[in-house]
């Protein structure tokens, strides 16, 4: 990988390992990079120890997503889902122990997979992208038991209600939609960009985050970040945040997000914007917390650089992981 | 008369009574060595007298005058007794005075004998010093080295060595020995002067030998000269092979081996090269005559002197420039190599040796075959300054490769070899290891001395030459057609583009490093290290309609090898920039990244002209798929005319900038 390669990469995705000593993380040249987190945190901790302990070519595509099941990091390329063993991975093998293809109707170009998530009711596997659908796959068999069809445009982000056994999915149409699992069926339908609060049409109407938290949700994109109560569907709060976000997440009482601008947000549940805090790339893409760890608790957010931003306190930066 | 002696005494007696102690105070201050025994008499004088004088009165007050017989006895006795105490008072002092006579006499005699014992002390000790000044002395004869005294008696002739004389007498046999060391000194002087005289004999039968050989010269000199048609009737320039040779025996060692190895690999390779060697022969003559190194020592010392002169005296900064001069100074003779290539331009690369320094230097001049119009951008192309900069990775050329230097400068006061470059030429590292001068570098690596080290680096070192040459003239020609705002695309390369690009080249114009580095919109470019200072710095603007892109380009001198690198800043509702915008950052790495497409054939001349055509069409794909504000009534001010399967993709959104040749569509990649 030259300089000119690295000045142009983006961090796209990022998963902690189920152990929490490691982090993946997915580039926009379909590579993925593991980190040791327990000899970067370490005091004397050098350069060289946040360089990636290995980097290998997972796709063609970029890696949008990346998630880790209790034995296997699971990774998106374009059309393709592959599963690769932390064990085989942290001692240096990078064969992938299974690929997986949801069934896109014929067209010119292979639609690309921008989000997964995990059903552990079911284990089974929620992948959204470019083909407007939500395809289901049982990770028991690798079979791909049902199809989610009501968006209109690509589906950006997905995200689950285990307790109501709900997956609810972001687009670029503008909707949030809420589907039943079990039966297959869009339930109720949000479309964010026709609420005055949130709407912002010089952005555009597309939803990139959805996250939700028992009877709440956090989406934003095009329209502003917004705080919904699901019962009632109705926004409760809107964050005034300049770029489009483009990943948030709950964490205690404040909500984290990242997206365009140099900076992680802080924000209270209430609506104000408590601190923006500075990372180095120029814009960010992905942000995670390690909570499988109580050791390595740290956040770390990734964007248009070849640096992953790692705060051992929410506060401040404490340095950078570089692929 | 009675009455009249009463009344004198009295006085006196009462006088006495009080003045007593008075009296013996002034007697002891006066005497000090009044006798004992003349103090007991003075002193019963004395109580004799107070008695009478006590009677007297007693006599006056209580007897009557009957009594004034008895009374005047006793001042006949009195008085006798006051003569007494007179004569006792007269010994004692002449007693004092005979004791002190007697005691100075004897002090006298004393002394006398203590000075006459003294000299004899001194007589004594300079005597002494006298006999070991004597002992100490050393003969002349201690120093010279004798023979010894075995080799002495047997080889001596008896009338020097006089056996029964010095046998036993060490004197005697010390003097015979010297005897026979002159004897023998004597001797060895005579048959020095006749080697002296043999030896001029024979120079001078060598100098008649030599005045012979030398009478032959001109007469071969003739038969050479008449030769020459017939060689050259002949194509076989062994004369002026034979010239160059003659020549080349003063070159300098590392310009000798380039000479040799040049001369090795236009014969076995290259035709197209040419070497020659030009400059002062004489010069270069005199030059190999002396020998260097006591020179070399004084001009040291010299120079330090100098310096510390300087300090004392500013008007010396004259010598030190002299001095600077004489460092620097390059040898008389330099190497001339020209590469021609197939157009028929030239590259003339003069090889300069610095002799002090140990270095060798390199200028470079272009001259092409046909009249190049004169692009304004294209100015620093064939700049003889950076022609060459960085033929391999990081060889700026500036600073001297050779670590020694750096304590020279620093005696003669210069701060760094770069101010000297452009009346010196280049220190590439390259030209050393072409001359065979190979300097440790900071990194360790093998190294190769001498002749292997030249012709390892020839072949390469050559054809980076000849290419740096060519894409150089190859950019010549391409930005005086940038500066008319047409991007040449030659017919390999039309694949890469569709047939209609609306987006258009505005404006071509070179800048200084300066000036890039304080666009806003290239900062992460020169944080991660890609812009140096000796990169070439060019501004493209390209618009369409209202939209104006701003493409700031870093030309690395090792183009095409290193590919250009853009950043880019869009003007169109308000200001956009590759670090604002994902999508103009995927224009970024659309030219920078994606190299192997845009390189066109081998070894990649049109890359640029390719990088800035797609940069043309990126702006379009851009402009096109922006998605519409559906708030503002009227038509799109850049209808929708490319083909896209999607306008947007992945959670960035980016735009589909990727275009697939015999389809015609835009994709994402």
């Amino acid at each position: 990988m030259g300089p000119v390669e690295l000045l142009h990469m983006s961090v796209f995705s990022q998963s902690f390992s189920p152990c929490g000593r490691f982090l993946a993380a997915g580039n926009n040249y379909g590579e993925i990079a593991v980190f040791s987190l327990s000899s970067s945190l370490s005091p004397e901790a050098t350069e060289i120890n946040r360089k990636p302990i290995l980097t290998f070519t997972a796709h063609e595509g970029p890696v949008f997503s990346l998630l880790s099941t209790d034995t296997h990091l699971l990774s998106a390329g374009n059309g393709e889902i592959s599963a690769w063993s932390w064990t085989e991975l942290a001692k240096r093998n990078t064969k992938a122990v299974w690929i997986r293809r949801p069934q896109y109707k014929l067209s010119l170009e292979i639609p690309e997979i921008n989000a997964m998530v995990i059903n552990a009711r079911d284990n089974s596997l929620a992948v959204g992208g470019g083909d407007n659908n939500v395809h289901i796959m049982d990770l028991e068999s690798g079979i791909f038991k049902s199809v989610l069809q009501g968006h209109t445009d690509y589906i950006h982000c997905l995200s689950i209600r285990e307790r109501e056994g709900e997956l609810l999915s972001g687009g670029e149409d503008g909707a949030v939609r809420m589907w039943d699992v079990r039966t297959g069926q869009s339930v109720h339908c949000v479309e964010v960009y026709k609420y005055e609060q949130c709407a912002r049409p010089q952005h555009g109407k597309w939803i990139s985050c959805v996250t939700t938290d028992s009877d709440w949700m956090l989406c934003g994109g095009g329209p502003s970040l917004s705080l919904w109560h699901l019962r009632s569907l109705s926004p409760t709060s809107v964050f005034p945040l300049s770029g489009c976000q483009r990943q948030a997440m709950f964490y205690q009482d404040l909500i984290l997000a990242v997206g365009e601008g140099h900076f992680a947000s802080h924000c209270l549940l209430g609506g104000e914007v408590k601190s923006l805090i500075p990372c180095t790339p120029p814009s960010l893409n992905t942000l995670a917390l390690n909570t499988n760890s109580t050791e390595h608790r740290v956040l770390t957010v990734g964007g248009s650089s070849d640096q992953i931003d790692v705060f051992t306190n929410l506060s401040y930066r404490a340095f950078s992981l570089s692929f | 008369m009675s009455s009249d002696a009463l009344k004198k005494r009295k006085p006196k007696v009462i006088r006495n009574e009080g003045g007593t102690p008075e009296n013996k105070r002034s007697r002891g201050d006066g005497d000090q060595e009044f006798s004992v025994l003349g103090l007991c008499l003075l002193w019963f004088c004395i109580q004799m007298i107070k008695r009478e004088s006590i009677k007297c009165h007693h006599g006056i007050s209580h007897v009557c005058l009957r009594q004034s017989v008895e009374i005047e006895e006793r001042r006949m006795q009195s008085c006798i007794h006051f003569m007494t105490l007179k004569k006792l008072n007269r010994l004692a002092h002449m007693r004092l005075k005979k004791g002190r006579d007697q005691t100075h006499e004897a002090k006298q005699r004393v002394d006398a004998l203590h000075l006459q014992l003294q000299n004899l002390l001194y007589e004594v000790m300079h005597l002494q010093k006298e006999i070991s000044k004597c002992l100490e002395f050393k003969s002349k004869h201690e120093e010279i080295e004798l023979v010894t005294l075995d080799e002495f008696f047997q080889e001596a002739p008896p009338e020097i060595s006089r056996l029964q004389f010095t046998k036993d007498d060490p004197h005697q046999q010390t003097l015979a020995r010297l005897d026979w060391e002159l004897e023998q000194r004597k001797r060895l002087a005579e048959k020095y002067k006749d080697s002296l005289a043999s030896k001029e004999k024979i120079l001078k039968s060598i100098e008649v030998k030599k005045e012979y050989l030398s009478s032959l010269q001109p007469g071969l000199n003739a038969i050479m000269q008449a030769s020459l048609p017939v060689q050259e009737y002949l194509c076989m320039p062994f004369e002026h092979v034979q010239k160059q040779n003659e020549v080349a025996r003063h070159l300098p060692p590392p310009l000798y081996v380039l000479l040799v190895q040049v001369n090795a690999y236009s014969q076995a390779c290259d035709k197209s090269i040419t070497v020659s060697i030009s400059g002062d022969v004489d010069e270069a003559k005199a030059l190999s005559k002396p020998p260097e190194d006591s020179q070399d020592d004084e001009s040291d010392s010299d120079a330090e002197e100098e310096l510390q002169n300087t300090r004392r005296r500013p008007t010396l900064g004259v010598q030190l420039d002299d001095k600077r001069r004489e460092m620097l100074k390059p040898h008389p003779l330099s190497l001339c190599v020209d590469l021609k290539c197939k157009d028929g331009s030239v590259l003339h690369l003069f090889f300069y040796y610095l002799m002090n320094l140990n270095i060798m230097t390199v200028k470079a001049k272009v001259s092409t075959a046909a009249d190049l119009a004169g692009a304004i951008s294209a100015g620093e192309l064939l700049n003889s300054e950076t022609l060459l900069s960085c033929l391999y990775a990081n060889d700026k050329g500036s600073e001297t490769p050779n670590p020694a230097n750096r304590y020279q400068f620093d005696k003669v006061g210069i701060a760094t070899f770069g101010d000297y470059v452009s009346e010196l030429g280049h220190p590439y590292i390259w030209v050393q290891n072409l001359g065979g001068l190979q300097f440790p570098s900071d990194r360790p690596e093998v190294t190769i001395y001498g002749k292997s080290l030249s012709a390892s680096h020839m072949e390469s070192s050559m054809k980076l030459l000849k290419g740096r040459l060519q894409s150089r003239l190859a950019l010549h020609k391409q930005f005086s057609s940038l500066e008319h705002s047409i991007v040449p695309v030659s017919s390999e390369c039309q694949h890469l583009f569709p047939a209609k690009v609306v987006s258009r080249l505005a404006r071509w114009t070179t800048m200084t490093y300066l000036e890039y580095a304080e666009l806003p919109y290239t900062q992460h470019v020169v944080q991660a290290g890609l812009a140096q200072d000796t990169d070439l710095y060019f501004l493209a603007q390209v618009e369409r309609g209202t939209a104006c892109l701003q493409a700031a380009m870093v030309l690395n001198p090792r183009y095409p090898e290193v590919t250009p690198l853009f950043a880019l800043s869009l003007n169109w509702k308000g200001e956009r920039t590759g670090r604002t915008d994902d999508n103009l950052r995927a224009m970024e790495s659309e030219v920078n990244v994606f190299r192997m497409e845009l390189q066109g054939p081998r070894p990649g001349y049109q890359l640029l002209t390719n990088q800035l055509q797609r940069l043309c069409l990126c702006l379009d794909v851009y402009l096109e798929t922006e998605s519409q504000d559906d708030s503002v009534e009227g038509p799109r001010e850049f209808p929708r005319e490319k083909m896209c399967l999607r306008t947007v993709r992945g959670p960035n959104r980016l735009k589909p900038f990727k275009y697939n040749h015999p389809q015609g569509f835009f994709s994402h990649r």
